[in-house]
């Protein structure tokens, strides 16, 4: 039985670090964490695999056969040796996981020893996030989150309205936002590309739908973002979003785009939310748009994007985010405007 | 199995009237000993409270305790009310007292007092509301002052209730020396009403 | 007919609602109108009705049926009428439907009720599962889908997990510490059945809901304290009562202490929402996390309040069906006591990435741990008893086996999430689904399961079909874990739990486990048809089929009205499987030299050593 035990546990254990368990490992604080799982899987299949060998071996061994329907078992009533000895192994176990655990949660949360720490801060509000970012004394929003790989950076995360949670399963960290207080945590990124945000406490009816995107960036391509961002704000919106959207396509397309995935540096996607069939949209949170804006004006159209809350249609929730008005540019809410007016006539 | 032997020879009989009186295994009578729980659990009830308070007066730490706004809380009236309150339970005390030693009057006597006190606090405490100034929508302190001396009064008033019915049957003759389970049981309630109102006006008006 | 109304029962129950309506009504009509409000615009909004609707007419109910009647009656010094019987026993199926005051009758009327809701809340799973089969959104939208989660989880905790322990403990407690009844402290427990009827839907239905559910399960918690304390046997020292005493004993315990905190808490929601408090509004000062601080203080003994009972009856079923007695007996009572007291000091596990003061995480990561500690000695315990016994292989144990293994997993996976650094990436996601599941249905439901095989022939008098419980046992298992097992990796995988929708990376596993869902539905059909077909025309049961000690089985089965004629005599401890001539009780007065002729069986020859 022994045997049988020791080889189960080594196989189970092996199945248990071959098994890819974790998204993209995309922070340094993700590495930390990963090990620690395999850590944990090394000391808990041996347990369960115990727990299964004496079963199936008590089965095996001391089944009810033929002809001793009435026969009792020994009377064994204790044994004081092997109860301590189960007290006192898990309680070293378990107490010196706790220990590895505490120096784990100490190293990924503590300050980079060097340099200024980058801070953005993070606002959730039904249903979409808000990063405010302060780079060199120029403060400006975005609704996608863009951070320079291998650099610190801390996020104090709060909340408009109900409690959100901020959570990037690349990074492996998470925090709730919560109304009133700020809560903070800290990664450094270590690999380039995109990754979901996730909102992961229940906040609403969007809940499921309030996704966004962290872009990991080079240090360079970082900075030649904070130049355009702050030219953005800076009332160069136009010329911004002409660099950024390419230039030259219809104002239709760009219209189009911006409905189904958003801007680059302003609004979630309005298709999220709503259905709307020249665009293909499908998102039922929101009404649909091809039955509501039958017959609006474009006055109307502006008012819904800008003061969501001015005219709510009935029977839908007071869900949509009131931040359209700062995230689209002049030129981006134009546009739009005459897409939906267009389209939905 | 042979153990079931014994019971071949139970026979179920249908013309049993009631069950056999159940083995008394404790000292401790199940009516009292249900009180005792009882109150347990009520004490916890003041400890959600109780929580609430600290977590808004201690952990979020916005702003001074009162006074707020310039309303203050009237500490010296408070202060004699639970005099008031306090004394009610020695009146009881003593209620009982008379009745386990035969004097019907004097447990007449203490039983209105106990009573007339009782209500005194609550009547006070409810004029208090009405000239305090604020209102537990005004603000998260206020919430809390309601909440606690709210969920106070509320068993100030459940224990009126039980006074008031132990005091009509003092009148009606009821309870005597050996039979006084009645009068001790809402008394327990009673003195547990008081102890928790000197927490609430140590921690909500005074500290 | 006016007798009637005047008697307890639903007449007068349904008489006392439509006076209660019209008075809470008026009242808060002439209450408004003293105060100048527009009492005629403002008379009939749902807001009025609803809360008013929720508080006045279930307690009027309740006074109606006459829970409080003995109260009344005792209070105003009339005689209680203790000697009033007619109310007792069941002789009909009818009579599971009337209000009685037979602790077994309403023990089987609870587990019925109980049974119901579980099915209740499993069709909503499937539903959800139906949902969440594909990507996108399918069957239902995303409020609906929030509302069915929210539901399954109440439903299943407050409706099914919660009582069905309560309904078989009533059934079989007294009986096994030779009480003849439930104390007698309050006859308020009458109330459940009916109770229980009341399905909490929205948020305001939550709230008052789990008042009136958290003042039931007071009211019993306070009654089996009262019945395991003054009403045992003669001889039943606490060092003898069954491990099912005790589990009950100190969920009782639990109950009594941490209930009042979540009936405190949705009072502070309800204040807020109905009469603008501001206990959470940060705006004016109020604390949000004080919430969840003062729900997790109740709702993680509530975690164990749906464990202990469950461990009483592994305990019950692993002796009697290994033939041997339970391994360390002292500390399995103590290890329960054990959990009660940790129980109370690791709430704030929940609260790992909720934002509370930082420091608060190491303590309660370490109480967590540590409260593996008792559960392992369970575990190991059950594990020994198991050794060298003689293993009858039917229903119950299989299920007892079940939970060994399962239950192990979910304890397992609860010591991963005690560690912060893994539950800051696994809070929230399928992760904590996985564990709850591995808890609650393989911990929970399958104790559940053994325990209503085991005690079907007590409770119904006839035997359950041996083949239908293998095939509900072996489909159960296989089809739980192919639904729960792959949670843990996509959980791990990032995959947030109450969504509606998810990305297409889970579209794999999400398809296999709504199919396992429903394959695992299924097969509680097969148990619900083995209890009814059984019930119905189920081979009679002897006095006690499985040949055990405790007191329950040495009456008949069913049990008579009054369990007793007299009140045994306990003479040793309850699971003395295998000593010569013990016996745990003794009917009539204790005669030592008689009971040493009745041998409780002989040794079996170790099988392999």
């Amino acid at each position: 039985m022994v045997a049988f035990g020791v080889i189960a546990s080594v196989i189970g254990i092996a199945i248990g670090l071959a098994i890819d368990w974790f998204p993209v490992q995309g922070s340094t604080q993700g590495e930390k964490i990963d090990t620690f799982w395999d850590v944990l899987i090394i000391c808990s299949v041996p347990f369960f695999v115990l727990v299964v060998t004496v079963v199936l071996f008590a089965v095996r061994d001391f089944r009810m056969r033929p002809g001793q329907e009435n026969l009792d078992g020994p009377p064994i009533h204790g044994n004081t040796k092997l109860e301590v000895v189960w007290t006192a192994v898990p309680a070293m176990l378990l107490v010196g996981l706790c220990t590895y655990a505490y120096i784990v949660l100490d190293d990924i949360e503590k300050a980079p020893a060097k340099g200024p720490e980058r801070v953005v801060k993070v606002t959730g509000e039904q249903f979409t996030w808000t990063f405010e970012y302060n780079e060199g004394g120029k403060k400006f929003k975005t609704a996608q989150l863009y951070v320079p790989n291998g650099e610190s950076v801390k996020f104090d995360v709060g909340s408009k309205d109900v409690i959100h949670d901020f959570w990037v399963p690349a990074w492996r960290m998470k925090i709730d936002a919560v109304p009133g207080i700020t809560t903070t945590y800290r990664i450094t990124p270590k690999r380039l590309g995109n990754y979901p945000v996730v909102c992961a406490e229940l906040c609403g009816l969007g809940h499921a739908f309030m996704r966004q995107t962290a872009h990991v960036l080079d240090k360079a391509a970082f900075d030649r973002w904070v130049q355009q961002q702050v030219q953005r704000t800076a009332g160069g919106g136009a010329a911004a979003g002409g660099a950024a959207g390419g230039g030259g396509q219809s104002a239709s397309a760009d219209a189009k785009a911006l409905f189904t995935t958003g801007n680059s540096a302003g609004a979630t996607a309005c298709g999220g939310c709503h259905t709307l069939a020249e665009a293909g949209t499908t998102g039922a949170v929101g009404p649909n748009l091809d039955q509501v804006l039958k017959g609006k004006d474009e006055a109307f159209i502006r008012e819904s994007i800008v003061d969501p809350k001015a005219e709510i249609a009935k029977g839908f929730p007071d869900a949509m985010p009131t931040n359209y008005g700062d995230a689209l540019s002049g030129p981006e809410l134009d546009a739009l405007v005459k897409y939906l007016a267009e389209v939905s006539k | 199995m042979e153990a079931a032997a014994i019971s071949a020879s139970h026979v179920h009989d249908d013309h049993h009237h009631g069950p056999p009186p159940a083995n008394r295994s404790s000292r401790v009578e199940p009516a009292l000993l249900g009180m005792l729980l009882f109150i347990i659990s009520e004490i916890m009830v003041f400890g959600a409270f109780f929580t609430a308070y600290f977590f808004i007066r201690v952990v979020a730490d916005e702003g001074t305790w009162f006074p707020v706004d310039g309303k203050d809380l009237p500490k010296l009236i408070a202060g004699v009310n639970t005099a008031i309150l306090i004394s009610s339970s020695f009146t009881l005390h003593w209620a009982e007292n008379a009745l386990k030693l035969g004097n019907r009057r004097a447990f007449r006597a203490g039983m209105v007092a106990t009573f007339l006190l009782g209500a005194t606090f609550l009547f006070v405490q409810i004029n208090e509301y009405v000239h305090i100034g604020f209102s537990p929508q005004d603000h998260a302190y206020g919430t809390v002052f309601y909440g606690l001396t709210g969920l106070h009064g509320a068993h100030v008033t459940i224990g009126l209730v039980l006074l008031g019915m132990v005091t009509i049957r003092a009148f009606r003759g009821h309870f005597s020396a050996e039979e006084h389970r009645g009068v001790e049981v809402p008394g327990i309630y009673w003195h547990f009403v008081d102890v928790m109102w000197i927490v609430v006006y140590t921690t909500v008006y005074i500290l | 007919m006016s007798v009637k109304l005047r008697n307890p029962g639903w007449y007068r129950a349904g008489l006392y609602v439509v006076l209660a309506a019209v008075l809470a009504f008026g009242l808060s009509w002439a209450v408004r109108a003293a105060y100048g409000h527009d009492t005629y615009a403002h008379f009939l909004d749902a807001e009025s009705i609803v809360i008013i609707g929720m508080i006045a007419l279930p307690l009027a109910f309740l006074v109606g049926i006459g829970c409080f009647d003995y109260w009344f009656y005792w209070a105003s010094g009339r005689p209680t009428r203790p000697e009033d019987h007619s109310g007792h026993g069941a002789h009909s199926w009818r009579d599971y439907f009337r209000p009685n005051t037979d602790h077994k009758v309403i023990g089987i009327q609870y587990t019925v009720t109980s049974f119901f809701f579980l099915f209740v809340g499993g069709l909503m799973a499937m539903l959800m599962r139906a949902e969440l089969a594909q990507p996108g959104r399918q069957f239902v939208d995303a409020s609906t889908f929030n509302g069915l989660f929210s539901v399954h989880a109440s439903v299943l905790i407050f409706l099914f997990i919660i009582p069905v322990f309560a309904g078989l403990a009533n059934f079989v407690l007294p009986l096994m510490i030779g009480a003849p009844d439930m104390g007698s402290f309050a006859s308020g427990w009458t109330a459940y059945a009916p109770l229980s009827t009341t399905a909490p839907d929205g948020q305001v239905f939550f709230t008052i809901g789990v008042q009136f559910a958290g003042a039931s399960s007071i009211a019993t918690a306070l009654n089996f304290l009262v019945t395991i304390i003054t009403m045992r046997a003669p001889g039943m020292s606490f060092f003898r009562m069954p491990l099912l005493a005790w589990a009950n004993f100190s969920t009782s315990l639990l109950v009594v202490i941490a209930t009042p905190f979540i009936a405190a808490s949705q009072f502070f929601v309800l204040l807020d929402w109905a009469l603008g408090f501001n206990f959470f509004n940060a705006a004016k000062g109020g604390d949000v996390l004080m919430y969840q601080h003062v729900f997790w203080f109740y709702s993680h003994p509530a975690v164990y309040i749906m464990m202990l009972p469950g461990f009483g009856i592994i305990s019950e079923v692993l002796a009697v069906k290994a033939r041997k007695p339970i391994f360390g007996y002292r500390m399995m009572a103590f290890s329960l006591l054990a959990i009660v007291v940790l129980g109370f000091t690791v709430w704030a596990h929940h609260m790992f990435v909720s934002g509370m003061q930082a420091w608060i995480r190491i303590p309660m990561m370490v109480t967590t741990a540590i409260i593996a500690v008792p559960t392992g000695i369970k575990i190991f315990s059950w594990l020994a008893t198991l050794w060298r016994g003689v293993l009858h292989l039917d229903t119950p144990m299989l299920f007892a086996l079940g939970f060994l293994t399962m239950f192990t997993l979910g304890g397992i996976s609860g010591v991963m999430l005690a560690m912060v650094p893994l539950d800051i990436h696994v809070s929230d996601t399928y992760f904590i689904v996985a564990h709850i599941h591995y808890v609650l249905f393989g911990g929970s439901l399958f104790t559940i399961f053994a325990g209503v095989y085991y005690w079907f022939p007590k409770m119904t008098g006839r035997m359950y079909d041996e083949r239908l419980g293998r095939i509900h046992f072996w489909s159960t298992l296989i089809f739980f874990n192919a639904t729960f097992a792959p949670m843990h990796l996509i959980g791990v995988q990032g995959m947030p739990r109450r969504v509606a929708d998810y990305a297409d990376q889970f579209a794999g596993w999400n398809l296999a486990i709504s199919l396992a869902s429903f394959a695992l539905g299924l097969s509680t059909l097969v148990f619900a048809y083995n209890m009814i077909a059984s019930w119905r025309g189920g081979a009679r049961a002897s006095a006690n089929p499985w040949r055990a000690l405790t007191l329950e089985w040495q009456v008949s089965s069913p049990p008579p009205v009054f369990n007793f004629d007299q009140v045994p005599t306990v003479v040793g401890g309850p699971y003395e499987y295998g000593v010569p001539g013990a016996v745990h009780g003794i009917f009539g007065p204790a005669k030592p030299a008689e009971v040493k002729a009745t041998p409780a069986g002989t040794h079996a020859e170790p099988v392999r050593e």
